[in-house]
């Protein structure tokens, strides 16, 4: 079975890493970018089952770095990922294919990358 | 004596510092003494313009017997002196027994010592003040001389009289500008109507020396529902004339008394009524009556009248003002409020970007913790001291992250999901939900609902979360059990009307100092509670254009009150 690639984008280190190994864990391959223009790199450069995404990071945001890679590819499926709550409900709006609210319990994100992966 | 040591004596005593009854006295004794007239006895007018003796010289011995009655002006000898300002001298010959009247029975035989008998008005040119009665058992006539001379006496001694009337009505008047500044003193102090109205009686009573004062309203006040205020004791026979005698005043918008038909009590003294509208610009506010016992007067006086309408005046404007004043601070307590949630919102704002920004720093920390912390329990083998170490810190940071969940639902402006909803079904909903629970046997619920309660638009979910936090916070205040009682009516809510959901424990109340701060975030009386729960519920409300209030019953347990509008014009709008 083809492995799924996963890019996880996040400001903070440890986190990447977190999440890294979570995933690597379930069976998927992942890289890391450290901010949007990153993203935007690895992106020309491969191609992702899927990108989750933190919203809050310096320079590029989350909710732009999602507008500029559904410019480049409109299909590409991304779960936005924060430490805020309060946008759960507005994820719908930026087109975006799923919103987790960050935690030390990483079933959900599992799950999330799973379901939108379809892997 | 010589005639002029006697008006010289006379007079200086007349024009003399001395009290005016000590005056009179030593005119008559000297009317006795110097002019040998062993009776001198001195009438006088009576308010109802009847002579009576109130005044004797040394000597007299008549004065017992004539004071016992009173005579009518033009009645008797005396009666007919007063009339006609005449003097009129008799001898024992042709003395009128008993002086004239029929009354004085016990005169025959007491007048035999005596051979001549005057009579003289005490007069001044515009009006009679009394009598004076000389009687004399040595000379049988008087002399032209000694006429002058008594003549110029009775002048001096009516205008002793005259100036002892302008004394008592002044000092009435005196009085009754006490009692008018002491009611413009309670009418400025900023009191309640009802302590006014109250003050108002008791002064009144004090003053007219009344056996009661009662003021009834007639009109339908703020808090003041037809109320009476009563200062001294209504006698059970007079409640009925009372009543009567109110409403005729009402209807015919005058004084009205029960004077000439005096009630009679069997054994008390007689009682008369004076009841008077209290009437303001454009309608009657109520009456006040008077009662009095009555002694020699029969009616009011016409200057009692005078100042009882003045009272009355003084009530009605004391209670316009007072109803206002009530009406103004009711609007200030409106705008109060009104600040007060104004503060609240930017509290909240300024406290919401704070809060949030804390949490998303502290969150990821925290999930980096907790996430390597369950990699390494999966990863590394050990012993189950370990173990419980490991789980002890996923379980603390799994609590911080639902701290942290809590202070973001405070926080974040969720947009609000309407649809109708009837309050009644939710919350027998949430107290099924609730009341479920065992612990729920020690607490015994209440429902007053109002059948047919008008469903208002909301957002269910959140409401729902509002009356949970209230109804949860009822039930652990009674932690001995108590009465939870559950309450939903329609009313007015500042001009908007609203469904008033309230929730009532006996858990003893809220600490009065506290009150003010449960709307807090984060302010908590519980050992492990946020402080989030209210706060969040008062938020909610507020976004619904609603508003929660708080009111403790001392002693008892606290109300909560959640008023939310049935038209929410601004709501579904947005929505």
């Amino acid at each position: 079975m083809k492995t799924a690639r996963i890019l996880v984008v996040d400001d903070e280190e440890h986190i990447r890493l977190l999440f890294k190994e979570e995933l690597e864990d379930e069976g998927y391959a992942v890289d890391l970018a450290s901010n949007g223009l990153e993203a935007l790199e690895k992106l020309k450069q491969a191609t992702y089952s899927v990108v989750v995404l933190d919203i809050k990071m310096p320079g590029m945001d989350g909710i732009q770095t999602l507008g500029e890679i559904k410019k480049i590819n409109k299909d590409q499926p991304v779960i936005l990922c924060s430490a805020y709550g309060e946008f759960k409900q507005d994820f719908a709006s930026w087109v975006s294919d799923g919103y987790i609210v960050k935690s030390a319990d990483t079933g959900e994100l599992k799950e999330m990358v799973k379901r939108v992966s379809g892997a | 004596m010589d005639p002029v040591n006697i008006l010289g004596k006379v007079i200086e005593i007349s024009h003399s510092n001395l009290e005016i009854a000590s005056r009179i006295e030593a005119i008559l004794n000297i009317l006795g003494h110097d002019m040998r007239m062993e009776e001198a006895v001195l009438y006088t007018l009576d308010k109802d313009k009847r002579l009576s003796c109130r005044f004797m010289n040394r000597t007299s011995r008549l004065f017992e017997i004539l004071s016992g009655y009173r005579s009518h002006v033009g009645e008797g000898v005396v009666g007919t002196v007063a009339q006609k300002r005449v003097p009129q001298y008799f001898t024992h010959r042709d003395v009128p027994p008993r002086f004239g009247c029929l009354f004085y029975a016990h005169l025959d035989g007491a007048t035999d010592r005596y051979r001549s008998f005057s009579f003289l008005p005490l007069s001044d040119d515009s009006f009679v003040y009394g009598v004076l009665l000389l009687c004399s058992s040595s000379n049988e006539t008087i002399v032209d001389s000694d006429k002058i001379v008594l003549s110029i006496i009775s002048r001096e001694l009516g205008g002793i009289l005259r100036t002892y009337d302008l004394l008592v009505s002044s000092k009435k008047r005196i009085s009754e500008l006490a009692t008018l500044s002491e009611l413009g003193r309670v009418l400025t102090s900023a009191t309640e109507p009802h302590f006014l109205l109250q003050n108002i009686a008791s002064i009144t009573a004090k003053s007219f020396n009344a056996a009661f004062i009662t003021i009834k309203l007639a009109h339908s006040f703020v808090r003041l529902d037809f109320q009476r205020f009563t200062s001294g004791e209504i006698d059970a026979a007079m409640e009925g004339p009372l009543r009567d005698l109110e409403s005729e005043a009402l209807r015919l918008r005058r004084p009205t008394s029960l004077a000439d038909h005096a009630l009679e009590t069997p054994d008390g003294p007689r009682l008369a009524l004076y009841c008077t509208p209290i009437l303001s610009k454009d309608r009657v506010l109520g009456t006040i009556t008077f009662c009095r016992k009555i002694e020699h007067q029969i009616s009011m006086e016409e200057d009692d009248q005078y100042l009882v309408s003045a009272v009355a005046n003084y009530i009605s404007s004391g209670l316009e003002t007072s109803f206002l004043n009530t009406k103004l601070r009711d609007v200030l307590k409106e705008l109060g409020d009104a600040q007060k949630r104004v503060i609240e919102h930017e509290k909240l704002r300024s406290l919401g970007e704070m809060t949030a920004n804390i949490a998303h720093e502290i969150r990821n920390p925290l999930v980096i913790i907790g996430g390597f912390t369950k990699r390494l329990a999966k990863q590394v083998q050990l012993d189950e001291k370990d173990n419980r170490y490991i789980e002890i810190i996923v379980g603390e940071v799994s609590r911080l992250e639902a701290i942290l969940n809590e202070i973001l639902d405070y926080v974040k402006d969720t947009p609000l999901i309407l649809e109708p909803c009837i309050l009644n079904s939710l919350l027998d909903e949430i107290l099924y939900l609730l009341a479920s629970d065992k612990s729920w046997e020690r607490v015994r619920i209440l429902k007053e609902y109002q059948p047919d309660l008008p469903s208002i638009i909301c957002d269910v979910h959140q409401i729902k979360q509002v009356f949970i936090n209230i109804i949860l916070n009822a039930f652990q205040a009674m932690e001995a059990g108590g009465k939870l009682t559950l309450r939903t009516e329609v009313i007015q809510y500042q001009n908007a009307s609203c469904v008033a959901v309230s929730v009532a424990d006996t858990g003893g109340g809220i600490d009065p100092s506290l009150l003010d701060n449960i709307f807090n975030p984060f302010f908590t009386t519980k050992e492990k509670g946020s402080g989030l729960g209210l706060a969040i519920s008062n938020k909610i409300v507020m976004h619904h254009n609603g508003h929660v209030e708080v009111r403790n019953r001392a002693g008892e347990g606290a109300v909560f009150a959640v008023y939310l509008p049935i038209n929410n014009k601004t709501l579904s709008r947005e929505g």
